[in-house]
């Protein structure tokens, strides 16, 4: 118990780091933070040593590098919508007949596309974003020493990410790791691919262990 | 990237499972996360309420039964987290989501033709509370078969165009003493208005002499209506009805007339495998774009392709499957290459590519092969080698396989500009779709060009040999097989009861001798016309009676002066009082016509009047109720008018809208009360109420008796109103939208209706014993000598067949022989420069062959801005800002290189005719290089360079300034002295909008005039240099014009114009006085009386001619 309360807590660290990471710009002060903790900037190792780091100022890069590169990734070339990769007719579905905005709804959360700037709710940074929700309901199902609510969260959060997030995030980081003209987003799409892998075991072998399923 | 990456780094994938291990991160997740959701479990809990914060789908629409109460909640409810956290406001919960409740009262758009439902929500929330009542929003109306409830960004629009704050609020009057155009106004009421016009329209109809049945002109411009504008000059017996048409249509509807009878055809996009398009009117701008390019992706979805013919890449161009640029003018080469191809090749399984059992059965061949005369003359003339020695349908097919074998690929790419495997692939394309071929033939090269007529003409040619004109299935349909015209037919609501007689005059000034085929009314030269003695005088001395000046002109919601060409020419003669009596224009918005006139009486916008609209945009029936949505709320909420003929007006003045009226109201009061109030003209019969002859027909009395002629309506609308008086009108006006019918498929194979031995036609019954039949199958009548065709016998069927003469499709057009034009009576086009000299009535005036310095081109005006394209739009806030007036002059890249011209400079483009060799002047316009026009051709819209004289107005003893098109028009300095006109830009309009940013009026819908950033100043007024080009037969104003280009002056400004109209004055008589076979001795009628249309029904004896 005591170890998963510390594991949560770099759960929800990371979800919040990578669905940030995907849903918007960077900007400044997420670049200070990111920078700020070691272990997580080892996470982004060509970031880390790219020298164009030194050469120009933050700012520049991030107005002349980084915001290019996402405009790319994240608005013109590739579509960060789970509808486009699940659906048939590759439409993004906005309203209630998508499956995780009607899972959003059945669970009472809502989406504020205004502050998410996205046509719709099935977003990667948005689901990313859900992830860490679940994550911080979690952590205080474990700080009220709630079983049975670790377990449920567990529980979903398997199934979102068996239903949803596995079913598409991992192509679409494959391409924009392809696509990618920086080292932050390329660093970024293969460390949410690596550790959406890793955490998707994680769930199942707590499920196991923790929850007897 | 990615490889040198990983390479550099191979350990990182391995240590993915250390994730989780060793410390806690330094920075926690609520730093990083955006924060984008929110959880109701998290907020207070509130009671349960009716609403839904999420609609479960867009297309989400309150329910009919709710339409007159529906509460919605605030726009911005959805961002503060919805009822379920909130609740709804009340005085217990201040800070709850604000409800409204809204009457939602359907109209229909009046923003271009396609007439797409609306419904207006009308705020009873505030009202109730003692606020205004006022329409909050313009949204889609789901009932309505052609829109499905989607609108375009002018249906939208519709409300900053009725809260504008340059509105003109109250009916206006030159002020006494002022002349036209100097622009002193004084306020007048409608009454007053209606007094003056009513005793001048009296005193000219007391007359009653021919001359005066032609002096007075309702001239219209898009009428959006279905029948009740000609039904104005009609009841007064005159011939006075003038439509924009000619600078509009009139190539395309002459080639539709000449091939069905009909005047425009009506594809069914859905269902197409090919959407071929000259231009790109369907799919993103003009005729029913909303509608068709709807229907258009929908095909596109099921994996139909699109092509795009048009010299500039516009935005259907761009999407297109295939893009064809021709050199503008020269498409008929193109459309007779494919038939030559069709005709001469075989499918890849060796069958014909001929559709022969629609052509024989449904194309006049028959009467083309037994016209041996004709045939010889074609031989002639060298269209054929020699006469087919039978009639055959073989040989008919063998013999235009021979005629059309000059159209070869080589042929065409040099002719048409184009590279050759782009015409090859449009052949594939073409092939490939089958029957399946869907295309709108209307605007684009049939009215940009003398002979852009048989541009349509031969268009239509490929499809009917591939059977593609069936009207079937994604195939391409006619016009009249969907339109519904019941909008003038409400006479039963009328004392007479029945409708006028037929108007046995014929007004020159509309239909002049030298157009006797046109299509239709030569609106675009009637300045011209009236100020040219010479041409009258010539035909008054041979016999007719031209008049040489107008009592009453009436402009109605059209802006001829700013649209047509030659505006110095209109503005000429709207300032000649010995020219034109009396003018006054029936318009919701400002215009430079208004200027020039001695009334503005404003009229309703969409949502602010009554019409039935109806337009074939699919194969079915449907049509569009226009309601005046603050009266309708307002009687619905019991409010009674004082005059129930007047309530419109007084329900616009109580809602504080102003003294905004309509014209059916208007002109039912004007009628009855002014023109002829003791009925001594026989006119006010016509437009007095049956119910109570005191007053004038009142709206539910006429819609009631109009609406009456569909069958299916009435029937439903009693079902559904039992207990109503008047259950059409007051269903339509619930609604706003009706259906008469669905799945409109080849109705020219309809068995003619029949009952017994009794056929039933169009209202007549006709006794089978009387109908005879010719030897090509027309079944016909014989009545006072003259023949009435009412089917066709097809394989022994009796059918109704198509509205042409014969009753099929006409590829050999009779009515043109006889009527002097024997060697345009069948689609072709002059494969020589020789030829092209002969036959210059339809090889373009802006032909490669006139190109001869490096720096002329052609210069192709017509393409409509999508957000733009009425001149009523141009004080749209909401559309203004997206077009800003803008309008540069697009030029090839390498063009632009080659004269040294970069983005952003100015251009001189000076105007020269090639018809009669003059100069007209030129325009300063900002060029912008492109590839997406083709070498040769520059592109500038002829919709954009609004300009207005004044800022504003003073009204004396009015407290507020008027302002004059304050969000649309720059203000500019004219000049004009009877032979050159100037016009200058002074000031953008951003400067005249900021001073008088507090607009007094509507100021709730307009707290943002201090936010207005586009001065519109990089538009030119160019259809004021272009000189009128009116095509010898079918009438219409060639739009496009030869220019030479050059970088202007120092003193030039962009929006400059310089306009030699003396020059452009003879341009038009040239092209009038050369090119046209006019009436002449041989001839006893104006026009062959089967061709549509006078719009107002004349008489044999205003048909009958006798030219000395």
């Amino acid at each position: 118990m005591d170890l998963m309360k510390q594991e949560i807590e770099n759960r929800i660290s990371l979800y919040g780091l990578i669905s940030r990471l995907m849903l918007k710009e960077v900007d400044e002060a997420f670049l200070k933070h990111l920078e700020q903790d070691d272990t997580i900037l080892s996470f982004f190792p060509n970031y880390r040593d790219w020298a164009k780091r030194k050469e120009i100022s933050t700012k520049e890069l991030v107005e002349q590098y980084y915001n290019v590169d996402y405009t790319n990734l994240f608005l013109m070339h590739l579509v960060p919508y789970e509808s486009f990769y699940t659906r048939d007719d590759q439409m993004i579905e906005s309203g209630g007949e998508n499956p995780v905005i009607a899972l959003y709804n059945d669970l009472d959360f809502r989406v504020e596309l205004d502050a998410a700037r996205v046509v719709s709710a099935d977003h990667i940074g948005v689901e990313l974003e859900f992830m860490y929700m679940l994550c911080v309901a979690q952590q205080k199902a474990l700080q009220a020493d709630d079983k049975e609510g670790v377990c449920e969260l567990l529980e979903v959060q398997k199934a979102f990410m068996k239903e949803h997030v596995l079913e598409w995030v991992p192509l679409f980081l494959i391409n924009v790791k392809k696509e990618s003209r920086t080292p932050l987003y390329h660093d970024g799409a293969e460390l949410t691919l690596e550790f959406l892998l890793s955490d998707f075991e994680y769930i199942t072998q707590k499920l196991n262990e923790y929850c007897g399923k | 990237m990615t490889k040198s990456m990983n390479n550099k780094q191979p350990s990182f994938v391995e240590s993915r499972r250390t994730f989780l291990k060793g410390t806690a991160f330094s920075v926690a997740g609520a730093t990083f996360a955006t924060g984008v959701f929110k959880t109701i479990a998290d907020t207070p809990a509130v009671a349960e309420t009716k609403f839904t914060p999420t609609p479960q789908t867009l297309a989400f629409y309150p329910p009919l039964e709710e339409w007159n109460s529906f509460t919605e909640l605030d726009g911005n409810d959805w961002k503060r987290g919805g009822t379920g956290r909130n609740g709804v406001q009340s005085e217990e919960n201040p800070n709850g989501i604000k409800a409204t409740e809204y009457m939602l009262v359907p109209t229909a758009c009046s923003n271009c033709e396609a007439s797409c439902g609306l419904t207006a929500w009308v705020d009873l929330s505030t009202y109730k509370a003692g606020g205004q009542l006022a329409v909050k929003k313009y949204m889609g109306n789901p009932l309505h078969s052609g829109s499905r409830g989607r609108n375009c960004a002018k249906g939208y629009a519709t409300l900053s165009q009725m809260y504008d704050p340059d509105r003109i609020p109250f009916p206006l009057k030159r002020a006494p003493g002022s002349k036209r155009g100097e622009g002193k106004w004084v306020r007048t009421t409608w009454d007053e208005a209606m007094k003056e016009i009513g005793q001048k329209i009296h005193d000219t109809l007391k007359n009653g002499d021919e001359i005066s049945k032609k002096q007075i002109i309702y001239h219209v411009g898009r009428p959006n209506e279905n029948g009740f504008g000609p039904r104005v000059p009609h009841t007064m017996g005159l011939d006075g009805y003038d439509s924009h048409t000619n600078i509009c249509s009139a190539g395309a509807r002459q080639a539709t007339i000449q091939w069905t009878g009909d005047d425009r055809n009506n594809p069914d996009w859905a269902n197409a495998k090919l959407i071929f398009l000259q231009s790109s009117h369907a799919a993103d701008a003009g005729h029913y774009f909303q509608q068709a390019a709807g229907r258009i992706a929908e095909a596109r979805k099921k994996g139909a392709k699109l092509v795009v013919m048009d010299p500039r890449m516009s935005n259907s161009a761009g999407m297109a499957d295939l893009w064809v640029p021709c050199w503008p003018g020269t498409e008929t080469a193109l459309y007779l290459y494919l038939a030559n191809r069709i005709l001469n090749e075989k499918g890849i399984n060796g069958e014909d590519l001929v559709n022969h059992e629609f052509v024989k059965n449904w194309v006049n061949w028959d009467r083309l092969m037994a016209d041996r005369e004709y045939l010889a003359y074609l031989a002639e003339r060298g269209y054929v080698k020699s006469v087919p020695q039978g009639n055959s349908y073989e040989e008919f097919i063998a013999m235009i396989a021979e005629m059309y074998s000059p159209y070869t690929l080589d042929f065409v790419a040099k002719e048409c500009r184009i590279e050759p495997r782009i015409v090859e692939k449009l052949y594939d394309m073409f092939i490939d779709a089958g029957t399946r071929v869907a295309t709108y033939i209307w605007r684009a090269g049939t009215i940009g060009h003398k002979g852009g007529w048989m541009i349509g003409r031969s268009a239509f040619l490929p499809f009917v040999l591939r059977g593609a004109m069936a009207g079937d299935e994604g195939g391409v349909g006619l016009h009249e097989w969907s339109v519904i015209s019941v909008n003038g037919q409400g006479d039963e609501a009328t004392v007479a009861g029945v409708k006028p007689g037929k108007v046995d005059v014929w007004n020159e000034l509309i239909w002049p001798p030298e157009y006797p085929l046109s299509s239709y009314e030569m609106s675009h030269i009637l300045p011209h016309l009236l100020l040219d003695d010479e041409w009258r005088n010539n035909w008054n001395a041979k016999g007719l009676q031209v008049p040489d000046k107008l009592a009453v002109y009436v402009p109605r919601m059209y802006n001829p002066v700013w649209i047509n060409p030659d505006g110095f020419r209109w503005i000429e003669a709207l300032k000649r009082e010995d020219k034109v009596e009396l003018s006054f224009n029936l318009s919701p918005t400002w215009s430079e016509t208004n200027w020039y006139c001695d009334y503005v009486l404003p009229t309703g916008l969409a949502g602010e009047r009554h019409d039935q609209h109806s337009e074939a945009t699919e194969p079915k029936r449907w049509l569009s109720f226009r309601n005046p949505a603050l009266r309708v709320a307002l009687e619905k909420m019991g409010w009674k008018p004082k005059h129930p003929a007047r309530a419109t007006l007084e329900a616009h003045i109580k809602a504080g809208l102003g003294e905004i009226w309509e014209e059916i109201e208007f002109w039912a009061n004007l009628m009855v009360d002014y023109v002829d109030p003791d009925g001594s003209l026989g006119v006010r019969q016509y437009w007095a109420s049956k119910e109570d002859p005191s007053r004038a027909v009142s709206i539910p009395e006429w819609y009631q008796v109009a609406f009456d002629k569909l069958p299916l309506l009435r029937k439903t609308a009693k079902a559904a109103y039992p207990d109503s008086k008047y259950p059409n009108y007051e269903m339509m006006r619930d609604r706003g939208t009706w259906m008469e019918e669905d799945h409109v498929y080849r109705p020219q194979e309809r068995p003619l209706k029949k009952e017994g031995t009794t056929f039933l036609v169009e209202g007549h019954e006709i006794e089978e014993s009387e109908v005879q039949k010719d030897e090509f199958g027309a079944l016909y009548i014989e009545e006072e000598g003259k023949r009435h065709v009412i089917g066709v016998d097809v394989e022994g069927r009796q059918a109704q067949g198509f509205e042409t003469a014969s009753k099929k499709l006409e590829f050999y057009s009779q009515y043109l022989k006889e009527w002097k034009w024997p060697e345009y009576a069948i689609p072709i086009y002059p494969t020589t420069k020789e030829d092209r000299e002969k036959m210059t009535h339809v090889v373009t005036q802006v032909h490669h062959d006139f190109m001869e310095k490096e720096n002329d081109f052609a210069l192709n005006t017509i393409f409509r801005l999508p957000y733009n394209i009425h001149t009523r739009s141009v004080n749209s806030k909401h559309l203004m800002e997206i077009s800003q007036n803008h309008n540069p002059i697009w030029i090839y890249t390498e063009d632009a290189k080659r004269l040294g011209i970069k983005r952003g400079d100015a251009v001189k483009v000076t105007i020269t005719d090639t018809v009669s060799g003059l100069e007209s002047g030129y325009f300063i316009a900002m060029a912008v290089p492109t590839e997406g026009t083709m070498p040769g051709v520059l592109a500038c819209s002829h919709h954009a360079g609004r300009w207005k004289l004044k800022n504003a107005v003073e009204i004396p003893g009015f407290e507020h300034k008027l302002g004059v098109m304050g969000l649309g028009a720059p203000l500019y300095e004219m000049t004009m002295d009877g032979k050159i006109g100037t016009l200058k830009p002074k000031e953008g309009l951003d400067q005249g909008m900021e001073a008088r940013r507090d607009s007094w009026q509507f100021k709730e819908f307009n707290k943002d005039l201090d936010n207005i950033w586009w001065d519109g100043l990089s538009g030119a007024w160019q259809n004021a240099v272009a000189p009128s080009h009116p095509d010898p037969i079918a009438g219409n104003h060639a739009w496009h014009q030869k220019v030479s280009i050059e970088l202007a002056g120092k003193d030039d400004t962009i929006g400059d114009i310089y306009v030699n109209y003396e020059n452009n004055m003879k341009v038009t008589q040239a092209w009038r006085d050369k090119l046209t076979r006019p009436l002449n001795s041989s001839d006893t009628i104006r026009r062959p009386k089967h061709v549509k249309r006078p719009a107002v029904p004349l008489s044999d004896k205003a048909y009958s001619v006798n030219i000395s």
